[in-house]
């Protein structure tokens, strides 16, 4: 196969596409069910925005796989295109970061302008029933797909290897902490107290930001080269760290540079010969020999002056 | 710079992918946030009733004062659907309206401030104030599109009980709010 994804990850691929439209309709669900009530509340539209802003790691993890997927090496691109995904991560990352600004921004304002949110009723099967209900509703159905979606993503994405994934599955996982600011920013306005609202959103829009900062971290840090990153986190990548050891064990007078494309690693060892015997890289890979695809080119550079 | 001398790869050894790591992690986490909502729903539905309460505590003092402020904009048309509301609204809380005409741009200043409970009047549908008071539906209305002119009532930002109270009794009074 000449696309740049490795054979072995081809079904695990399509199984995580298939997993993501599933995705993309719930959260469509949501979006349309959370529209529905918005009404003045902030704590709605900071959790709409947010719900809405849940579809690009989705949007950009399926274009990522179609291009991972079907396109094939070329002169113009003779790496494939295993880096798509993450330049999607980053534009993910990016979206996150901004919208998170923006709606902290709208929350402290509301709350330091003492705003009051309406929230009045509308007429449901013949009654007048109170909108803040409603919004109640569409909080509760808000939790339950992402929780169950995320589940099912994380192990994938630690299959795969893929950060964009294993962003949107963290995300969706901790779905339940925002739903469950959200429940309680409505149901203190309700009670009365009328900053609640802004303090949920704010709360919200501080665990956009998290989510939105550490990807931008490990996002850029893959765009410059840096040391491959953990799945989850800005720190260098047990995997790199193994590779690393690996590497110096057979050649320890070398300086080993690790970096990450995609999914994927290179590896460069400078100031040594390479071995007499041919090798596949994947032959250096540590342990766990199901990730060796990880492993994508080992180069070595001799000492100046040989 | 160094030259770099890439190793010519022999076939890739045959591999199988195994299972994730943290599939046992995501279902405690998942069992831990549904077990804090479960909780959390524990202690603060009891609280849901008599949802929802207003922060200036606007129709606890109607119905003690029993007796409402309103401000009448100047000019406003004298419509059967006006009468009515206040009487609803007078049978729904004991209270009796205490009507002062005025300038739209001061009763709907006072009402924003607390200052007045209800402000009636005929207001453009895409009124600037409709973000800084909250409106009833129209009890009637002329024109059509953002330009339309609504006769409805307005009360002060966030006193929902209020609010839902008087949008009850003008969904009750008129026909154009009820189809709103």
């Amino acid at each position: 196969m000449n696309s740049s994804l490795p054979d072995e990850l081809r079904g695990v691929m399509r199984e995580a596409i298939r997993l993501e439209y599933w995705n993309l309709f719930w959260t469509a669900t949501i979006i349309v069910a959370m529209g529905l009530v918005l009404g003045q509340s902030q704590t709605m539209k900071t959790a709409w925005v947010e719900d809405t802003l849940g579809v690009v790691p989705p949007i950009m993890f399926l274009i990522a796989a179609k291009m991972e997927l079907k396109g094939r090496r070329s002169k113009k691109f003779p790496f494939g295109f295993e880096r798509v995904n993450g330049l999607g991560f980053f534009v993910a990352a990016v979206a996150l970061t901004a919208v998170g600004l923006l709606l902290l921004y709208n929350a402290v304002v509301a709350l330091a302008a003492a705003e009051h949110a309406s929230v009045g009723s509308i007429v449901l099967f013949g009654k007048d029933v109170w909108l803040g209900w409603l919004m109640i509703a569409a909080q509760l159905y808000s939790l339950v797909p992402p929780m169950l979606i995320g589940r099912k993503e994380l192990p994938l994405a630690e299959k795969l290897n893929d950060k964009l994934l294993h962003t949107d599955a963290l995300m969706n996982k901790a779905n339940w902490l925002t739903g469950a600011a959200g429940l309680a920013g409505i149901i203190g306005l309700g009670l009365g107290w009328w900053w609640a609202d802004s303090v949920a959103a704010a709360i919200i829009s501080l665990d956009v930001i998290s989510d939105g900062v550490k990807a931008l971290r490990s996002s850029t840090a893959e765009l410059v080269d840096g040391s491959p990153r953990a799945l989850s986190s800005p720190q260098v990548s047990e995997d790199a760290q193994g590779l690393e050891d690996r590497l110096l064990e057979e050649f320890p007078s070398a300086t080993i540079r690790l970096r990450e494309t995609g999914r994927l690693i290179r590896a460069e060892v400078h100031g040594v010969h390479p071995p007499a015997e041919h090798r596949h890289p994947r032959q250096y890979w540590p342990k766990e020999e199901s990730r060796a695809w990880r492993l994508a080119q080992v180069s070595f550079i001799p000492p100046a002056g040989d | 710079m160094d030259g770099n001398a890439v190793v010519p790869h022999p076939p890739a050894p045959e591999t199988t992918p195994t299972l994730a790591r943290s599939e046992w992690a995501t279902t405690k986490s998942v069992a831990f946030g549904m077990r804090w909502i479960a909780l959390g729903a524990v202690f603060l539905l009891p609280a849901c009733h008599g949802l929802p309460q207003d922060p200036e505590d606007t129709l606890e003092n109607v119905r003690t004062a029993r007796q409402f402020r309103v401000g009448l904009v100047a000019g406003t048309p004298d419509t059967l659907e006006l009468r009515r509301l206040l009487g609803e609204i007078e049978r729904q809380t004991g209270a009796r309206p205490r009507v002062a005409g005025g300038g739209s741009e001061a009763l709907l200043t006072d009402l924003s401030e607390g200052k007045t409970d209800l402000v009636l009047g005929a207001f453009a549908k895409d009124s600037p104030w409709k973000t800084k008071v909250a409106f009833t539906p129209p009890l009637r209305s002329t024109g059509s599109g953002k330009h339309a002119i609504e006769v409805k009532a307005a009360m002060q930002n966030g006193e929902n009980s209020w609010i839902m109270l008087v949008e009850r009794a003008s969904r009750k009074v008129s026909q154009s709010a009820r189809e709103r």
